[in-house]
């Protein structure tokens, strides 16, 4: 299936923000390690590493705004649907099981993580039901 | 007031919001059991995990029932209100989830139980859903 220009630039974005996401992730983890961040701007920098991902998810909003094929976005739509049910409910259930005491709490980053392996099940689901995994 | 909003509702969202009504009310039949035995019996096995899961299965029902409300509204006009409602909550929960992820990854802030995530997501849909009620009031008036 040829891509379309929108998934291109889409591609184009999320290359420079996981570029981006490496520059500032191994400074702050090295800086921490080290103890050579200042208190005062400590928020800053355990803030920057966060600010590609969250740029991932507007490439993926700017997306679906760009894509002119309606099918295709259709397709991705439902993989994002996906990635959110599933993020969202390991989220709920990990949270109950912290809750009760019976497992260790995590950093909340996994719950991306969970979300962008739903966006993989999205697809398989895609492929499953509609025999085009899409994106 | 109130018969007036029902009868603008389509039947996909009526049949939506009485999942939603039921999953909340289970939830709150459910809970306060669970959290009162867990604080005051020491049970022990694989029972208090289940007890977590049983806890998590109402909030799970209405992700559920979001789905099945996304599949099978006709009216594409409140589809795709409904999608984008989803988007703009799932777009800020997560971008709160990896912000708040990073500040607990060095220290910087506590950590919280997972559940959180879920909740800010049901606040900003509820927000949202709150903000199109009025602008729809202000319109109609």
């Amino acid at each position: 299936m040829a891509r379309s220009s929108a998934w291109k630039r889409y591609n184009v974005r999320v290359i420079w923000l996981t570029l981006l996401y490496g520059a500032f992730l191994l400074p702050a983890v090295y800086g921490f390690k080290h103890q050579l961040v200042p208190h005062s701007i400590a928020y800053l920098v355990a803030i920057l590493p966060a600010l590609p991902i969250v740029g991932i998810f507007v490439a993926i909003g700017r997306y679906l705004v760009e894509e002119q094929d309606e099918y295709v976005r259709m397709l991705m739509v439902r993989q994002t649907l996906w990635a959110s049910g599933v993020s969202l409910s390991a989220a709920t259930i990990w949270g109950f099981l912290e809750s009760f005491g019976l497992i260790g709490r995590v950093d909340g980053y996994y719950v991306v993580i969970a979300w962008f392996f739903g966006l993989g099940i999205g697809g398989c689901v895609n492929k499953l039901t509609l025999g085009d995994g899409g994106c | 007031m109130f018969a007036a909003k029902q009868s603008d509702l389509t039947p996909a969202q009526r049949a939506h919001t009485r999942r939603i009504l039921w999953l909340l009310l289970a939830y709150v039949i459910i809970l306060p059991p669970l959290v009162w035995i867990r604080s005051t019996t020491s049970v022990a096995g694989y029972i208090p995990a289940l007890m977590a899961i049983a806890a998590s299965l109402p909030v799970l029902g209405i992700f559920a029932s979001w789905g099945r409300y996304l599949s099978v509204e006709r009216d594409e006009y409140h589809q795709s209100v409904a999608l984008r409602r989803i988007a703009v909550a799932t777009n800020a929960t997560m971008g709160a989830a990896v912000v708040w992820g990073f500040l607990q990854a060095f220290g910087v802030m506590p950590l919280i139980e997972a559940y959180w995530v879920p909740f800010v997501w049901v606040v900003i849909q509820g927000a949202f859903g709150c903000t199109a009620m009025f602008s729809r009031g202000r319109i109609a008036a």
